[in-house]
């Protein structure tokens, strides 16, 4: 590979150093440790959990933010130079986003499960400090990606619900401690709908327009359906934010029900993908793909039912479980099991005269099974727990999710010391 | 130079060493995909030359999967212009 150099060289500059991506990646998959952890030591609040400092809410933001955002982070560093042709300006700033934002979370959720507001003012300025500047990275890469609209349409939704999120999250953190907010509860609502249906909701979503395609080999999605679906999207996560900050029932039933009509366009375009694409064994990623599919309209029937009392006492506490672990961490950790060899060889093809192995070598296929198996079975008992109100339930669930989330670790250290051993 | 392969989105030709494709403008991950589709079921002979707008880097664990190898040309190789990557496929076994 003579000429390869050259190649490779060109391609570097737009490929983060693996150390970048991969750093994100290793912190969300300790992250999802802790997290069933913490809600094993927290299973007599968690399952019907309304708010409040304490084990349970710092629970909820290992997985928001430890699991889902530092995925986000590391993803779409990578990925969105790589396709919008246009290299980082500096690799320093978003070493910088994780210098802030992993400290700060750890402090975050040190405060919160010890009730300190003093640590969970700080913390969250610190966090707050490292979203803000990811914010930019993602804007400067967004205002390049002209040849991905639908991709950058539904980036630039979740970089305004990232603003707005950190705002309304700094605003709560100060509230324990100097309680300025009238109604506590509807502007935490308004925290999560944005978090999970705007940042990262729509990050999962436009993302899909690409990964799916891309993993399943078919073509892109058709431009018009995907631009309505981000647009009944978008419609939903502004209503669904003012009629929460509002506590009007009304105007969150209308934002379920364009949510309701964003998700149906949306899984019908993934399904157009599947069914057209080259590739149609797709392996146990997608099986973990297809089940947060699934709970994707899931959680918005639920919200709405608990929203009118049908969704039982821990209605709302499931509607929540079913948003940040249902949907978006079974997406998510379904991604990184495909994802995550495949970055590895990528970079690995960066070395100049070596020649990487396939991927198949590369995803162990031993702990991902686990891994898989004991998440869906976790979230099936972590469900039924809150359903019925039973914490011996929930703490059976949590302690098969630290077995998969164990695997998960050995799968995603496997892959990590294969790429050293390359370089 | 002759068509071999006319295709609605991106041109296909043949030339005595190699069977072109021409996959610029295509929204990713459209090129990746009609480079594989062409490998996997079209006429790819053991040679291809792929003409792109970008770096196919998600293609190159694909390429290994499937057995080519791969590099990319120098400028001023083939009709290219200074934004146009021109990519060289060489099946393994060829």
């Amino acid at each position: 590979m003579t000429l390869a150099a050259s190649f490779l060289g060109g391609a570097k500059s737009r490929l983060l150093p693996a150390s970048i991506p991969f750093r994100f990646f290793g912190a969300a998959a300790i992250f999802q440790l802790l997290m069933w952890l913490a809600l094993l030591t927290s299973s007599y609040d968690a399952t019907n959990f309304r708010g409040g400092l304490g084990p349970v809410l710092a629970t909820v933001h290992f997985l928001t933010l430890g699991v889902l955002t530092s995925t986000a982070i590391g993803a779409s560093a990578q990925l969105l130079p790589v396709a919008t042709r246009r290299p980082l300006a500096a690799h320093w700033p978003i070493k910088l986003v994780f210098w802030l934002f992993i400290p700060g979370l750890i402090a975050l959720c040190a405060g919160m499960y010890t009730a300190i507001p003093i640590i969970v003012t700080s913390a969250a300025v610190v966090t707050a400090v490292g979203l803000v500047i990811f914010a930019g990275i993602l804007a400067d890469n967004l205002r390049r990606a002209t040849s991905l609209p639908v991709v950058a349409a539904y980036g630039w939704g979740a970089l305004l619900s990232l603003l707005l999120l950190a705002g309304i999250g700094l605003t709560l953190a100060g509230d324990y401690q100097i309680g300025i907010l009238p109604d506590h509860g509807a502007v935490a609502l308004t925290h999560v709908i944005l978090g999970g249906f705007g940042f990262m909701g729509l990050l999962v979503l436009g993302f899909s327009h690409i990964l799916v395609p891309m993993f399943s080999l078919a073509a892109t999605p058709a431009t018009r359906p995907a631009f309505i679906g981000f647009a009944l999207a978008g419609a939903a996560v502004a209503l669904g934010s003012v009629g929460a900050v509002a506590s009007s029932s009304l105007t969150l039933t209308f934002a379920a029900s364009i949510g309701l009509a964003a998700a149906g366009l949306h899984l019908w375009l993934m399904h157009r993908a599947l069914a057209t694409g080259m590739r149609k064994r797709l392996g146990l990623s997608f099986a973990l793909i297809r089940t947060a599919w699934v709970m994707l309209p899931t959680t918005l029937l639920v919200g709405l039912a608990a929203l009118y009392g049908y969704a039982g006492s821990n209605g709302p506490t499931l509607f929540g479980f079913l948003l940040i672990g249902g949907w978006l961490l079974t997406f998510l950790l379904g991604t990184l099991q495909r994802i995550l060899p495949f970055l590895a060889s990528m970079h690995a093809a960066r070395t100049p005269g070596k020649s990487p192995p396939p991927i198949s070598e590369l995803a162990a296929s031993g702990p991902i099974k686990i891994h898989a198996m004991c998440h869906v079975m976790a979230l099936i008992a972590v469900a039924l727990a809150i359903v019925a109100d039973t914490p011996a339930l929930l703490r059976v669930g949590a302690a098969i999710g630290l077995v998969g989330a164990s695997a998960f670790i050995w799968f995603a250290a496997g892959v990590m010391r294969w790429l050293v051993q390359q370089a | 130079m002759k068509r071999a392969q006319p295709h609605d989105s991106y041109p296909i030709w043949r030339t005595p060493e190699a069977v072109h494709i021409d996959v610029r403008g295509l929204q990713p991950p459209e090129p990746m995909v009609a480079i594989l589709r062409m490998l996997d079921f079209g006429e790819a002979g053991s040679v291809v030359i792929a003409h792109l707008d970008r770096e196919p880097i998600f293609l190159y664990p694909e390429l290994d999967d499937r057995g080519w190898s791969y590099e990319i040309m120098p400028p001023g190789v083939g009709a290219g212009n200074v934004n146009e990557v021109i990519l060289r496929l060489v099946r393994r076994d060829a």
